[in-house]
């Protein structure tokens, strides 16, 4: 068995690989294709699409004055639900957020190159996410001023905000994600920005993106440390998703509720951000793409990898279902057999099935490649993935907290009108500062596609190499 | 202000990637010590063409995670343990358990600080003027050309001799820059 | 690529002598499992459920890393793909032999079997998986399976030796695709039914990923330790680069992050809440010497392997990776050893058991090993066909030449354009 002369073919034709870049575009060429979407005129369904959502931020803004004045009496809130929407689309924005990291960080570690065509949008949507996110916990505290006792700083009793509560854990999770993730998001953008301000036409543009730019050239001796210091934030960022909505679940497991405590709670809130968040990518991604011309860019065969995260973290999540009926069952408890049989058949059925349809069923389909390769189908399932993962914090938070041990302690929770205006205002906000960053700021991480173009590779055909370590097809 | 006769550097523009490879190889070899190769991307194997040690960012994020962990730790006793301290929930006044989260989160927060200024550092960022970003050719650096530059400082450079090195690399334009 | 491998130009090492190693190990381990089982035949029986449960793990973490070469279209893993194929075929017929013992000890091994349901709730609860043929079935159901999914598996590598056909990577996606759910729950069965139920009061929703973490983990240590050697005896030397130990040691990494993580979870929900159903399986284990254990734990489960591969360049140090793989394998049985034995020996560690336990492992291991070392013979040793070989090996397509010219030409043509120039290449 001597491997001294080993022979290698090519794969069977129809299992060749696609380019992640179609068509053997040059950098140039990208280059152009990308800044051409900022530098172009605004199109008209740019327009169409930001008014709107900037209607809806208004609204956003009107709801949490009118909360605030007001209290939060004008939420749905009542004995014994007391966390309802707002900490139900708290959870769902910031599960969304995570695909972004996982993209640009548990990607880039793996060395999936396939990421860099979809991770600046990506963490765009991460940080707009954490954004939205964010507003819940500062408002759902009831008197908003005192939202700086979350803070590690005494109040007038000099009492310390106290660690044994999940709560403050949030606090430091969500922040660090926030800040860690624009500034991740931003480093990225600085050779991306440099482009920009190269090929800029007008003194405002140059100064602007120049400003920002911080004056990069390009020099090796600086992307010798860039790419040193992006390996390093893609290796704090990895166990940061994880944390983020691992801590996001303690506030629920570290309870005794039936329903909240069970210690699958970190992996599985994980697997579910993930899932709810490339069902969003793929959301915005699908439309995007054609509207702005990307698909040599942005392939076919993103989309289909994409879907096949979204299928292994969507039965990952099927997985961590079966496993909590399966130990409701296995404990002999009866508050949790109880709890779960509630799930699906108690007065919130609908969203028990809905969960379990929508994110361990639904993302089945994926198995087959022409669901994959078919654009209205993959956009059809991440609009349930989303769906279904909202339904699921949905059961959680509502789900487990309307039946608790005592009957005479029962409840029933329905939303209001504010809860409703306040949810969409959020996405209002989300679209009008993901359409701000379509406009402005380039939203296929340049550098990086040039960077996996074979043009890139010194030992590749294309890049300048000469005729060596090329293979010919067999026959 | 300087004169505006000094130069900067010669700037030779090469436009694949192994030409600029093979070109940063030939400069490493004659020994320069103040020169540069500006790249759209970074090019694989560039930091061994060039000589450049491996960069030392992680020694800044190492400091800032090390700090975030401690400073954590330390504030979670002060404030819950030694400061007013409170019993809750049947759980000890201090243990390595329950500060483990905020304390991770601070080592992260301080490291990704660490990672980026640390970068900015080295790389001596923010400079908003720099002598090569005048040059209108050297926008194309940005875009899809590859640029050698060699600075006038450099102790072994001569207009001559170093333009007569750069152009047996190939290089397809070569200028003198002015700073 | 392959000329980064670390191991080129080195002889391959004369391994003749080790030859005989698994046999000495069978024939050592039969005379100490005779002895142990005379003595104590309970004993015996966890020592044996203690080695089964750590080999176990190994094979099912070998069958993950095979189904997930083909689920993901991966091409690094193309050089270890074969001999995983082997690991994770151990588990049937022969990891079903080696279950015999365990299958005819359990009433003496698990508690709940001489209880009577009537007098215990959470017996009676569990009705009808904890009964006798519950037991067995649900031992039937997981061999079944991975008789099934790992031959499979193997078959159609083997027929892609013969003509590398699409259809066979087709047929292992397909087998792959029901094999890793088929996998999932027949894992937290297994270790449900064979390890938890040794306290059967005691519930957690992670206990299967906790198994799955570790058996992952042992796993991708093993392959990597192969992988060395087979590198250096010339076998795989053309496959397996730098970027491919990169890899496996970055999983590695990944893993002993991911197992930590996993007992972290567990361990803290269950701190934290504090409810007595729960706290009284940590409560047994930081009892005596077990709690020294717990430490060991923290700290060589996962503090000095995490610490070990932070560097990226180690990674690639074999006189470096092979102890740390030695020591992977060892924390892993610590850790399987951790959920076991304090059931038998709730005031500490058993220490004048030790010989039974490294008898038991040394018997198992002999059986395995020579299985294994007959398979890795009788096939190549690597996937000689995949269709990701070339690219494992680093060699690029040919480029179609008409394609490349023109762009070239565009090319060309912008380096005297304007660097302002706007949209399309102008």
């Amino acid at each position: 068995m001597s491997t001294a002369a080993i022979k290698v073919s090519a794969p069977p034709p129809e299992l060749e690989r696609i380019p992640l870049v179609e068509n053997q575009r040059s950098p140039g060429w990208i280059t152009d294709k990308v800044a051409g979407v900022i530098e172009g005129k605004t199109p008209v369904w740019w327009w169409c699409a930001f008014i709107p959502s900037l209607m809806l931020v208004t609204m956003l803004v009107a709801m949490i004055l009118y909360l605030v004045t007001t209290g939060v009496g004008v939420w749905g809130l009542n004995h014994p639900v007391m966390w309802g929407w707002a900490i139900i689309n708290f959870v769902w924005w910031i599960g969304i957020g995570h695909a972004g990291t996982l993209i640009s960080a548990v990607l880039f570690l793996l060395r999936q190159r396939w990421r860099t065509s979809i991770n600046r949008a990506a963490e765009a949507m991460t940080i707009f996410a954490v954004m939205c996110a964010g507003i819940y916990p500062v408002i759902h505290v009831g008197r908003v001023w005192f939202a700086w006792w979350l803070f590690p700083l005494p109040n007038s009793n000099s009492i310390w905000p106290q660690f044994r509560s999940p709560l403050m854990w949030d606090v430091f999770a969500v922040s660090t994600y926030f800040t860690v993730s624009l500034m991740f998001w931003y480093v990225g953008l600085i050779p991306d920005l440099a482009i920009l301000r190269d090929r800029s036409t007008t003194k405002a543009r140059q100064f602007i993106y120049g400003l920002f730019a911080l004056g990069w050239t390009g020099s090796n001796r600086h992307w010798s440390n860039y790419e040193k210091a992006y390996l390093i934030l893609a290796g704090l960022a990895t166990p940061l998703v994880l944390s983020v909505h691992s801590t996001v679940s303690l506030d629920f497991s570290v309870s005794q509720l039936p329903g909240w405590h069970t210690t699958i709670f970190p992996p599985y809130f994980v697997a579910g951000a993930i899932y709810s968040g490339f069902g969003m990518v793929l959301t915005l991604m699908v439309p995007l793409r054609k509207m702005l011309k990307l698909e040599e860019i942005v392939t076919m065969r993103h989309i289909d990898l994409m879907c096949k995260v979204t299928l292994a973290t969507g039965s990952i999540v099927g997985y961590a279902y079966i496993m909590e009926y399966f130990i409701a069952w296995y404990s002999g408890n009866p508050y949790e057999r109880f709890t779960f049989w509630s799930r699906l058949f108690g007065k919130y059925w609908y969203g028990g099935w809905a969960m379990l349809v929508f994110n361990a069923v639904v993302p089945q389909v994926f198995w087959s490649k022409k669901v994959r390769h078919n654009l209205v189908a993959v956009f059809i399932v991440s609009i349930l993935a989303n769906i279904g993962m909202w339904f699921e914090r949905f059961v959680i938070v509502v789900g487990s907290l309307y039946q608790d041990f005592v009957p005479g302690n029962w409840g029933y929770y329905k939303p209001t009108w504010v809860d409703v205006c306040t949810f969409l205002g959020t996405f209002g906000l989300f679209f009008t500062m993901f359409l701000l960053f379509i406009r402005f700021l380039p939203l296929i991480a340049t550098s990086e596609v040039k960077g996996v173009t074979p043009q890139a590779d010194p030992h590749h055909p294309l890049g300048g190499a000469k005729g060596k370590e090329v293979l010919h097809h067999a026959g | 202000m300087n004169s505006s006769s000094k130069s900067y550097g010669l700037i030779a523009e090469f436009t694949t990637a192994a030409d600029i490879l093979h070109a940063a190889q030939k400069v490493r070899d004659a020994g320069f010590s103040r020169w540069d190769v500006f790249t759209p991307f970074p090019i694989h194997g560039m930091d061994g063409a060039m000589g450049i040690r491996n960069s030392r960012v992680g020694w800044f994020s190492f400091l800032g995670g090390a700090t975030g962990y401690t400073s954590g730790m330390l504030m979670v006793w002060y404030m819950n343990a030694y400061d007013y301290p409170i019993v809750i929930g049947g759980k000890p006044m201090f243990s390595p358990f329950y500060p483990f989260i905020p304390c991770f989160e601070l080592t992260i927060l301080l490291g990704a600080f660490g990672a980026v200024l640390g970068m900015m550092f080295l790389n001596r960022l923010p400079r908003l003027h720099h002598p090569l970003l005048k040059n209108r050719r050297f926008a194309q650096a940005t875009h899809d050309k590859f640029f050698l530059v060699i600075e006038c400082d450099d102790p072994k450079y001569s207009e001559i001799v170093t333009r007569k090195l750069l152009e047996a690399t190939g290089s397809q334009h070569i200028e003198l820059v002015e700073d | 690529m392959s000329t980064l491998s670390h191991s080129g130009g080195l002889p391959p090492l004369d391994l003749s002598r080790w030859s005989k190693v698994p046999g000495l190990l069978i024939g050592a381990g039969v005379v100490l499992c005779l002895i142990g089982a005379l003595l104590n035949l309970k004993q015996f029986g966890y020592s044996w459920l203690l080695a089964f449960m750590f080999y176990l793990s190994l094979v099912l973490g070998s069958a993950f890393l095979v189904m997930m070469h083909h689920l993901f279209d991966a091409s690094w893993s193309v050089g270890i793909r074969r001999f995983c194929e082997h690991l994770a075929c151990l588990a049937f017929p022969w990891m079903a032999i080696l279950f015999l013992p365990i299958a005819l000890l359990a009433p003496k091994i698990y508690p709940w079997m001489s209880l009577d349901p009537a007098q215990d709730h959470d017996l009676a609860a569990k009705w009808p998986l904890f009964t006798k043929p519950g037991f067995y079935l649900a031992a039937v159901l997981c061999f079944g399976a991975w008789a099934l999914f790992t031959s499979r598996l193997r078959y159609w590598s083997l027929k892609q030796d013969e003509d590398g056909a699409a259809r066979c990577t087709y047929k292992l996606r397909f087998h792959s695709s029901w094999g890793i759910a088929a996998f999932a729950f027949t894992l937290t069965l297994a270790a449900i039914m064979w390890m938890k139920a040794l306290q059967h009061q005691w519930f957690s929703t992670m206990y299967g990923v906790y198994y799955f973490a570790g058996s992952v983990w042992v796993a991708l240590a093993t392959a990597y330790a192969i992988a060395m050697i087979l590198d250096r005896q010339g076998l795989i030397r053309d496959i397996m680069g730098a970027e491919q130990y990169y890899f496996l040691g970055s999983l590695m990494f990944a893993f002993t992050v991911f197992s930590a993580y996993i007992h972290f979870s567990q361990y803290f929900v269950i701190w934290n809440a504090n409810m007595p159903e729960e706290t009284f399986w940590y409560v047994l284990r930081e009892k005596g010497s077990w709690f020294a254990v717990g430490l060991v734990l923290i700290f060589g489960h996962f503090l000095v392997p995490f610490l070990a591969l932070l560097r990226i360049n180690v990674k690639l140090m074999f006189k470096f990776m092979l102890p740390l793989c030695a020591w992977i394998g060892l924390m892993q049985y610590v850790d399987l050893s951790f959920n076991i034995m304090p059931v038998l020996h709730p005031n500490g560690v058993a220490l004048q058991w030790v010989w039974l336990d490294a008898g038991c492992l040394a018997l198992m291991g002999g059986v395995l090993a020579k299985v294994f070392v007959r398979d890795l013979n009788r096939h190549p040793a690597y996937p000689v066909k995949d269709p990701r070989l070339a690219e494992a090996m680093g060699l690029y397509p040919e480029v179609p030449k008409a394609m490349a010219e023109e762009e070239l030409t565009q090319t060309g043509k912008l380096s005297g354009a304007q660097p302002h120039s706007r949209g399309g290449g102008r």
